[in-house]
């Protein structure tokens, strides 16, 4: 919404600088987001008349001038040749600026001496003042100039105006208009709002509007107010300037006087108006058109005045006469009935319609005008009379013609205004200030609120006008009082503490410190996209979820919900693999998303990528060029749970491939299945430029922080007695598993082992085809005395031996 | 020469030797030289029996200082030698890289997101979280939010395909309320605390909000927002002012100026905008940046939580975590969160 200074200053008086008027706005929350200055070129030139030329006493090319400025007479030494005394010419004062040319900072005239003689300011040629005309030497004006005039004056440029573009907020219709704000300035300074006097013809002889037009209201509900005035004979042509001018500073074309006028109060007052080609109605009965407001028939075609055809459902509402349609209610007249230059005589509009139904129609047609942006807000059902009577006016001024007497105003039921109790305790309660009851009645008042004072001191009763229909309950009210008040007036209070609760509270702690020991672990924390493509590698679901669709994606790449956090870090890996950033250690915290029976789902997942090398560049030592593989992610995991409270967790190797793992195990704690680790399949890792291998894994961090970990870690006292340590390198099956040889060791149970350590595992030189070799260390101890070796022995032959046998151990060199 | 006389000559020349023996080697030799069985000073000890009797404590003295001295003098050299024979042979260049054990870095989202949880909880605010789908019903309706308000609309607000539920069957849906959508602000968990918990309230809401923008600069379709959200008895719009600049002082400076401009949303009233002055928004070109939207927590979101607006005040605010660390970090677009490019991350 625009307005201008100079539009405002004609309903109330403020003596505030255009900045402060931003300002003002801004604070009582009008949001100015952009000021224009409109106008105001050359500034500080005025029409001058060159009383004397003479010589410069110094110089054969200039002249010494005195010249009238319309205040007094200066001295101006000039270069020109092309005037005489007498002539009018343009003069720029000193302290004002030249236009100035692009690139170039304005050019300011001082006074100063031309070789020895003073020049108070200078005569310009039309160059100088960015003018189109080419002249050598000074624009002569004509001989009727008024000395003293502002030169833009006299060439007919408008005059300094500055535009501001408004913020109005949803719930305030009313600022729509010029009035409306200029309501809130009334308010803000006290200074009382003056709308113009609205006066019209006494009986014109004109006939009277009844006999000229009926209405009919066949759709009330959408339509509660509806009504026609009719202007005769006049002449339709372009607007005059002050019309056309402030239209167009505002942003609106204009088109012709008629049309201007119902534009001009339409944002003057914010009631939209309509005018109609009388003659283009259809009269039935005794010549009389009936203007019929209902509902369009469904599929009826209707064209409106941007000449594009629309079909309507009866959901629209239609301005008709009892042939056809002449107008989309409240949207856009009709081209049929359209003002064109034959109109001579003028039905005007000034109606109220449902702003729901407004809404609905402007949006199924995708067709926003000024009029349906203000209905679908709420008009003021109380000013369409009002607003009539000004638009008949002007149009008598601009385009001539007579008024026909009367009106027809079909308003069946103007509403009653709604009355609302303002408790003043309430007030200072709630705003955390101590304002008196009479503060509180003169905001209110200054905002154009009837206020009935009922009890002086503990409430008042406020009837609220039609233009406020936001105002509905105390509360509203209150927030009037604060905005009029100040919000920079009340005061702000130290915060007080006090104990808040939440059962997520103590889980942000657990999600910080799960934060915490990843970094620690050198992994770097990702947030992907949570809408991503169904096309994504690794879009797949638990059963019994299943992937979760939009309903209205934006495009196909973030259709549906992630169902996972490894297509995000997939894509991540993608984007810096394709950046030259090879070597990859990332964790994401986040949620995924499925459906199940068709109830949406939510989980909050934990997810690990590795690539790239295994350490950070250094350059020195053999192993600087190692990747990483699964069991860095492995370990990195093992380190994770275990720092994280959890022990046990076994690794259980999927047999086949999966659509986004080559390899895979599942992470199992008990019975419950905590998440998945493997290596990314090549396919996958071709199609996303993955070179080295990715390692992959995603934990059920919801399940994880649900399961039982103990809260707090308690000490266990440092071994006070000696350990004896057992080797064993033994020759297995390649299909042993390390986890079998710990079931062997967990079955054997030997006496005081304290610990196992696989410390090597082998293939080549001397271990068969087929075969690995493993080498443990099996640490004893015991807790009050120091074990001997026969103490050992018994226990750990028993548990090679049940090597032997359960997993065909082929004991090796130093065995036992 | 008499026996007293001997002794200083002896010492001295035993004392040299130990110094520039070069190497164990050299010095153990130079030790036998001297306090070996055969030795020098060995041989002077031996002497100290011929002397006359009244002569022999003060010689004894005398004999017994300089040997200490000179054991002393070989057990430094030791060490001296020692520390010479672990240096390495080339000495370590100080100015090549070390081998660097990389500390993984926070997202800066979660950064930010940490330190404004942490102002909060100076203030005895609780973290709170809830669903991101969610019904119409907490996202809209229980806010005050008109039914046809256009935030509503399917351009604006990204609503979810469900399969049809079987009725009956198990894990069969509660009963809606509206349509399913990906929740457009976190204060649709106000509603859900509300209705959970009785008064006073004292919480924060970080989390992901969806708008169906296309990315670009400034918009990404997931960003993340936190809100506040305090109701007690006799909470006033100075409690939130109060609390607003006290989070946004340490937040962002104690040199930032904050105004609170009126402002309209549907549940909050009054509400207001908040903007910010600093030297780096002045910097920017501009006097004021907006920052937050905040306001006193509607009597109707009250009534729709079964709170008794007539005994229970409160306020709301929310802002967004990218805003913030965009202009904390300076970063100019906000897809760089979302691409996690490791330079990026590893900035932080």
């Amino acid at each position: 919404m625009k307005v201008t200074l100079n539009w405002l200053k004609q309903y109330v008086a403020f003596d505030w600088s255009p900045e402060e008027l931003a300002e003002r706005l801004t604070m009582i929350g009008i949001e100015v987001e952009g000021v224009q200055r409109l106008g105001g070129e050359f500034e500080g030139v005025v029409v001058a008349q060159v009383l004397t030329r003479d010589r410069h006493p110094n110089a054969d090319r200039l002249s010494v001038c005195r010249v009238a400025d319309g205040k007094g007479e200066r001295q101006i030494v000039c270069g020109a040749q092309n005037f005489q005394a007498g002539d009018k010419v343009p003069l720029i004062l000193p302290g004002a600026s030249l236009p100035a040319k692009p690139g170039t900072p304005p050019f300011t005239i001082k006074v100063g001496k031309i070789r020895n003689v003073e020049s108070h300011g200078m005569m310009c040629s039309p160059q100088e003042l960015g003018l189109p005309e080419q002249i050598d030497g000074l624009l002569i004006l004509s001989p009727d100039a008024v000395v003293g005039q502002p030169l833009a004056e006299y060439l007919g440029r408008p005059g300094s105006d500055v535009v501001y573009d408004l913020e109005i907020t949803p719930n305030r219709p009313d600022l729509n208009s010029v009035v409306g704000i200029a309501r809130e300035i009334s308010a803000v300074t006290g200074n009382p709002l003056r709308l113009p006097e609205v006066t019209l013809p006494a009986t014109t002889g004109a006939g009277s509007a009844e006999s000229l037009v009926a209405v009919r209201l066949d759709a009330p509900e959408l339509c509660p107010r509806y009504s026609a005035r009719v202007i005769r004979g006049v002449k339709i042509g372009p607007s005059p300037a002050w019309l056309r001018q402030s239209l167009e500073k505002v942003g609106i074309r204009s088109i012709s006087n008629v049309v201007d006028v119902t534009n001009f109060v339409m944002l003057e007052i914010g009631q939209p108006l309509h005018a109609f080609d009388y003659h283009l109605l259809t009269a039935t009965n005794g010549g009389r058109p009936t203007i019929v407001v209902r509902r369009a028939a469904d599929g009826e075609k209707f064209t409106t005045l941007d000449g594009k055809q629309r079909t309507l459902s009866p959901e629209s509402l239609l301005i008709a006469d009892e042939a056809k349609a002449i107008a989309l209610a409240g949207v856009m007249g009709g081209q049929n009935t359209e003002i064109n230059d034959q109109t001579v005589d003028v039905l005007l509009e000034s109606a109220y319609f449902d702003p729901r139904n407004i809404r609905a129609t402007a949006k199924k047609l995708e067709l926003r005008t000024d009029a349906s942006y203000r209905y679908e807000r709420g008009a003021d059902i109380g000013i369409c009379d009002w607003a009539s009577r000004r638009a008949a006016q002007l149009i008598l001024q601009t385009a001539g013609g007579q008024l026909v007497d009367g009106v027809v105003d079909a308003f069946p039921q103007p509403p009653s205004h709604k009355q609302i109790t303002l408790r003043h305790g309430k007030v200072n309660d709630l705003l955390g200030v101590r304002l008196s009851p009479t503060e509180n009645v003169q905001h209110l008042q200054r905002l154009g609120l009837n206020v009935t004072i009922q009890n002086a001191d503990e409430y008042c009763m406020v009837s609220i006008p039609s233009f406020r229909i936001d105002l509905k309950q105390e509360i509203d009210l209150i927030e009037e009082v604060a905005r009029l008040h100040g919000i920079n007036n009340i005061p702000a209070t130290a915060p007080r503490a006090a104990k808040g609760f939440h059962p997520y509270d103590a889980v942000h702690d657990e999600l910080a410190d799960v934060r915490r020991i990843l970094t620690g672990l050198g992994l770097n924390e990702t947030q992907g996209q949570t809408l991503i493509s169904d096309q994504s590698p690794g879009v797949v679901t638990t059963a019994p979820w299943t992937v979760l669709p939009l309903a209205n994606p934006l495009s196909s790449d973030m259709n549906v919900l992630r169902p996972s956090l490894l297509p995000g870090l997939i894509a991540t890996a993608r984007h810096n693999l394709n950046r030259k950033n090879a070597d990859l250690a990332l964790f994401e915290i986040g949620r995924v998303f499925g459906q199940a029976n068709g109830q949406a789902q939510e989980q909050r997942r934990l997810a690990f990528l590795l690539t790239g090398l295994r350490q950070a560049p250094f350059w020195s030592g053999t192993e600087r060029e190692a990747r990483c593989d699964i069991y860095d992610l492995k370990g990195l995991l093992e380190e994770f749970l275990e720092q994280f409270g959890f022990r046990g967790v076994a690794f259980s190797r999927r047999a086949d491939s999966t659509a986004l793992f080559l390899e895979s195990a599942t992470l199992q704690l008990g019975k419950n299945t905590l998440g998945e680790i493997g290596m990314l399949t090549p396919v996958v890792a071709r199609a996303n430029d993955l070179r080295d291998p990715v390692f992959l894994a995603e934990l059920n961090l919801d399940l994880l922080l649900s399961l039982f970990r103990p809260s707090a870690r308690s000490f266990k006292p440092l071994p006070a007695q000696p350990a004896i340590r057992r080797d064993v390198a033994m020759l297995v099956p390649e299909a042993t598993t390390h986890e079998a040889v710990l079931a062997a060791v967990r079955q054997a149970k030997p006496a005081n082992l304290e610990s196992t350590q696989l410390f090597d595992v082998f293939r080549g030189k001397n271990v068969p085809p087929g075969q690995k070799s493993l080498a443990y260390a099996f640490t004893y101890r015991h807790a009050e005395r120091t074990l001997t070796d026969a103490d050992v022995n018994a226990a750990h032959e028993k548990l090679v031996e049940l090597f032997k046998t359960n997993l065909q151990a082929v004991l090796r060199e130093g065995g036992a | 020469m008499s026996f007293f006389e001997q002794i200083e000559p002896l010492k001295l020349a035993a004392l040299a030797e130990f110094a520039a023996a070069p190497d164990f080697a050299a010095l153990e030799q130079a030790k036998g030289a001297h306090l070996g069985p055969q030795g020098r000073f060995t041989a002077l000890l031996k002497q100290l029996g011929t002397l006359p009797k009244e002569e022999k404590p003060a010689a004894g003295k005398l004999v017994n200082l300089a040997k200490v001295e000179l054991e002393a003098a070989l057990t430094a050299r030791r060490t001296e030698l020692e520390l010479k024979a672990a240096l390495p042979k080339d000495p370590t260049d100080f100015t090549l890289p070390g081998r660097r054990r990389p500390l993984g870095k926070l997202h800066p989202l979660t950064r930010v997101t940490e330190d404004i949880v942490r102002i909060f909880r100076k203030l005895g605010f609780a973290v709170a979280d809830g669903p991101e789908i969610e019904d119409e019903y907490h996202c809209f309706d229980a806010l005050n939010t008109p039914a046809d308000h256009p935030a509503r609309d399917s351009q604006d607000t990204f609503y979810l395909n469900l399969d049809r539920a079987v009725p009956g069957a198990a894990g069969a849906p509660p009963p809606q309320t509206g349509r399913m959508l990906l929740r457009t602000h976190t204060s649709s968990v106000q509603i859900r605390v509300m209705q959970g918990q009785p008064p006073p309230i004292r919480i924060i809401v970080p989390g992901r909000v969806y708008r169906r923008d296309n990315a670009d600069a400034t918009h990404n379709p997931t960003f993340q927002q936190i809100e506040g959200l305090y109701v007690d008895k006799h909470v006033t719009v100075g409690d939130l002012k109060g609390t607003v600049e006290f989070v946004f002082k340490e937040l962002l400076g104690a040199d930032v100026k904050l105004r609170f401009r009126p402002h309209y949303f549907s549940y909050t009233e009054p509400s207001f905008e908040i903007d910010f002055s600093s030297p780096m928004v002045r910097k920017m070109g501009k006097e004021w940046l907006e920052l937050a939207g905040c306001g006193m927590v509607h009597p109707k979101v009250f009534a729709n939580v079964g709170y008794d607006p007539e005994i229970w005040t409160g306020w709301a605010f929310g802002f967004g975590i990218e805003r913030i660390a965009m202009l904390r970090y300076e970063i100019n677009d906000i897809r760089l969160f979302y691409e996690n490019d490791t330079r990026f991350l590893r900035q932080f």
